[in-house]
């Protein structure tokens, strides 16, 4: 495995370099993802998971969807981060008691230890699957704009209607649970 | 650059939003967490989509652009009921929202 690293890196260097380099959005999504997670200020950890967005709307692009990495930086950047900040600022606690790194009864321990046991799980499934190891080169695929709007009014039009109604449900709903009863 | 580096990718990122979604005791926080098992989730339908034998087909990216739609509402209506919860009980601690309790 590192002989065939080295073999590759020696024959063409700048190709791998460009290999590993196409990975750095990967790393900041799941540095800025775990500083999320970890962080005890609020408003950082808002910060942060807005720069995992970002770094994820840059890996979409990478593979080649670029329309959904650009919806995955306006929703998600532009208004969802947009919303948790609000979100923070709208409930500051008044007791300092009650901080951020306040944890539930039984620790941080038991919700480390489920998360490590399922990303054992997940990347043991992953490595030994025969399906993924198949897949080795690239394909040249891309979603172009055009054909995103065929089949978004094609295929998946009662999907997208079913999108619209669900998202005037959900506007409606947020905002007669956040009005203030008289 | 093959599919099993971009399921691992995923995999992580999904562990991560996990371990915060059972760690934190803060409402906000375990909506982030949520958002990240979501973005790991869009991350291996574009993968998928782009591994696929027919990318033409542009099914996973369907599928995780009307993930992001859902999980858009989803936020919305999540922060509310932080919000509500918040006007009613004076914290955003989930441990705390206990009133339904027998």
């Amino acid at each position: 495995m590192i002989q065939n690293i080295l073999n590759e890196l020696a024959a063409d260097p700048w190709g791998v370099a460009g290999k590993w380099f196409a990975l750095a959005p990967a790393a900041v999504l799941l540095l800025a993802a775990a500083a999320a997670v970890v962080a005890r200020n609020l408003v950082r950890a808002a910060l942060a998971l807005t720069l995992s967005f970002m770094a994820l709307g840059v890996l979409f692009i990478s593979l080649g969807a670029e329309f959904l990495g650009f919806v995955q930086l306006m929703v998600y950047v532009g208004a969802v981060a947009m919303l948790i900040v609000f979100a923070i600022l709208l409930t500051r606690p008044d007791r300092l008691r009650r901080t951020a790194t306040a944890l539930r009864g039984a620790g941080p321990a038991a919700g480390v230890v489920i998360g490590l046991v399922t990303l054992g799980g997940l990347l043991g499934v992953i490595s030994t699957s025969p399906l993924a190891a198949g897949t080795k080169c690239a394909p040249a695929a891309t979603a172009p704009v055009a054909r995103i709007g065929e089949v978004l009014m094609g295929s998946h039009v009662a999907a997208l209607l079913a999108v619209g109604v669900l998202l005037t449900a959900a506007l409606v709903g947020a905002a007669i649970l956040a009005i203030e009863d008289k | 650059m093959n599919l099993q580096i971009f399921l691992a990718i995923s995999a992580v990122l999904f562990a991560t939003g996990l371990a915060a979604v059972l760690s934190r005791a803060n409402a906000i926080l375990v909506l982030i967490g949520i958002e990240l098992m979501l973005g790991a989730a869009n991350l291996n339908f574009v993968a998928f989509w782009k591994f696929s034998p027919s990318p033409s087909d542009l099914t996973g990216v369907m599928f995780a652009l009307f993930s992001i739609a859902v999980a858009a509402a989803e936020v919305a209506v999540g922060l509310a009921i932080i919000i509500l919860v918040h006007r009613r009980m004076n914290t955003v601690d989930v441990d705390d929202a206990d009133e339904l309790k027998g």
